[in-house]
């Protein structure tokens, strides 16, 4: 069970040994992606073996950061107190150009400009000195 | 068939449910002990029989190990026990495991219990805070996303690729209020109408308040023992576990296989060929009901109407009386009661009882072979059960 100060706080990435050079990449600049060179198999989330071979010959290699919106959600009640500012706010699931796909929000314009399949670009936003969110614009 | 698998060799033989909503100044323990007392009584046993427990954390609960915790306050002291979790999937899985159990000579008598106090002893906002806790660390909670929100893709994903609206998706919730206006107890029994739904409030695309389950109390609890002891015992109307199936597709919902086509395909695939019936033998549901379009979406998945099609199949009618397979009978999780991980446990209260004739003014009449699906973390996990009387064995 959490307590009401935890929840009046926005959660922030604890970074782990496997995820580290993401969120190193992030400040940056760069939204990696972990690309196997035994079976070429390109992968998000961070992790130390291919989750298609289980080889450990992964390399991190900068996304393109284009993608389109796969499905997206338009929040207007937050999932806790840290969010109500951000009101409403669109979640989205963005695909990857290079196939992947990964949760993020909306930026640079109003939430009811969000439709499927629309083109969207990474636009980073430093919110810590060690944190920086990976969130996408539209083209 | 395979011989060799749990079909036909366990019955449920005692159920029961505590009040359920708004109970305050219940514990978890209580909710459950309660809910266990009506359960043995039902089925006419002593405590003492039972000695294997299956339990889920409860959110409002210190005890970490609530199985074992629950033992001591209902005062048993079982030789099987465990906490199971697989989020909403849970509820079916422990039926799986108490089968498997009773089969494998780990247990006799086997009471499955879960209860939660997420209304009045975790309070909704904290509820939800900790059900979000549950999406992944880093690449998931820091974007802010509702619990609701991984449902809440898949449906609009839905609507786009089979242009499912927002009507079809609020039928759900006024078919399952009606039902839940029949039921005793139920903690939402006003009728709405479709207008009521779409005019609920914005929550999170395409989920308006109404398109959501409750925040709830309650517990539930059964009894399950082989079917050869039910025989010896005499107990009246056991209903059987024919068939059980579980799959897990993903963790995150960005690594979801397909966002409109599920794990229930597989589970319900797998528990409909162990219990050698299909889905049109169904005649009643407990479908996992989240959020509105959880259901039109398992609708499809469980076999009952083509893929696109649940949103139309709802809107005709076909998930209540009359219809093709009248679900969710005492008004699921969107209006009988929503307490977390014992939330799927009140579809198989309801679906026993109806296989058993003792639903009164809803009973599915001639109702021998019914199914539960419980399913959880945006679809990540997935579980079904079929069951059925003496007569479908």
């Amino acid at each position: 069970m959490i307590s009401a100060e935890e929840a009046a706080r926005k959660p922030l990435p604890t970074p782990d040994a496997d995820t580290a050079a993401f969120w190193r990449g992030l400040r940056d600049g760069q939204l990696l992606l972990q690309h196997c060179v035994a079976c070429g198999n390109v992968q998000y989330y961070q992790q130390a073996t291919c989750r298609a071979c289980g080889r450990e010959e992964l390399e991190h290699r900068p996304a393109s950061g284009r993608g389109k919106v796969h499905s997206f959600s338009v929040v207007h009640r937050a999932p806790g107190p840290a969010f109500k500012a951000d009101l409403p706010y669109a979640v989205l699931l963005v695909e990857l150009e290079e196939g992947p796909r990964m949760i993020s929000t909306y930026t640079g314009g109003p939430p009811d400009e969000v439709t499927f399949d629309m083109p969207v670009e990474l636009a980073l936003e430093k919110v810590t000195d060690e944190v920086t969110l990976p969130r996408f614009r539209n083209i | 068939m395979n011989k060799d698998t749990l079909r036909g060799k366990v019955a449920i033989v005692g159920i029961g449910q505590s009040p359920v909503g708004k109970v305050p100044g219940r514990s978890p323990l209580w909710l459950a002990a309660d809910a266990a007392k009506k359960a043995v009584a039902d089925a006419g046993i002593d405590k003492s029989q039972i000695d294997g427990v299956l339990s889920s954390h409860a959110m409002a609960s210190p005890f970490h190990r609530f199985s074992v915790a629950f033992s001591e306050y209902f005062g048993i002291q079982p030789t099987f026990s465990n906490n199971l979790q697989v989020s909403g999937a849970t509820a079916a899985t422990m039926f799986n495991i108490g089968a498997s159990a009773i089969c494998s000579g780990l247990a006799e008598v086997v009471l499955v219990v879960a209860a939660d106090s997420l209304m009045t002893g975790l309070t909704p906002d904290l509820a939800l805070r900790s059900l979000t806790e549950s999406r992944d660390q880093q690449y998931e909670m820091p974007f802010g996303i509702p619990v609701a929100n991984t449902f809440a893709m898949t449906a609009h994903r839905h609507m786009k690729e089979f242009g499912t609206t927002p009507e079809q998706l609020a039928k759900v919730a006024v078919t399952q209020r009606r039902h839940a206006s029949l039921t005793r107890g139920a903690q939402q029994t006003t009728p709405i109408t479709v207008d009521d739904v779409l005019n609920s409030g914005m929550v999170t695309t395409p989920y308006h308040k109404l398109d959501c389950s409750l925040i709830s109390d309650g517990g539930a609890a059964f009894i399950l023992m082989s079917a050869e002891r039910a025989k010896t015992l005499g107990i009246e109307k056991p209903v059987y576990i024919l068939g059980g199936g579980e799959c897990y597709t993903h963790e995150h919902i960005f690594l979801m296989p397909s966002l409109t086509v599920t794990g229930a395909v597989e589970s319900s695939r797998r528990a409909y060929k162990m219990a050698g019936y299909a889905p049109d033998d169904m005649h009643v549901a407990g479908v996992y009901d989240c959020f509105t379009g959880t259901v039109i979406m398992m609708l499809e998945d469980l076999g009952f109407c083509p893929k696109g099609e649940g949103g139309r199949f709802v809107a005709d009618g076909q998930m209540t009386y009359g219809g093709k397979i009248p679900s969710n009978t005492h008004g699921g999780l969107l209006s009988f009661a929503h307490s977390g991980i014992p939330g799927s446990l009140f579809h198989f209260h309801e679906v026993v009882a109806q296989l058993r004739g003792d639903c009164g003014p809803r009973q599915v009449e001639g109702a021998k072979l019914g199914l539960v699906h419980s399913l959880g973390a945006g679809f990540a996990t997935n579980a079904t059960t079929v069951l059925g009387t003496e007569d479908t064995l």
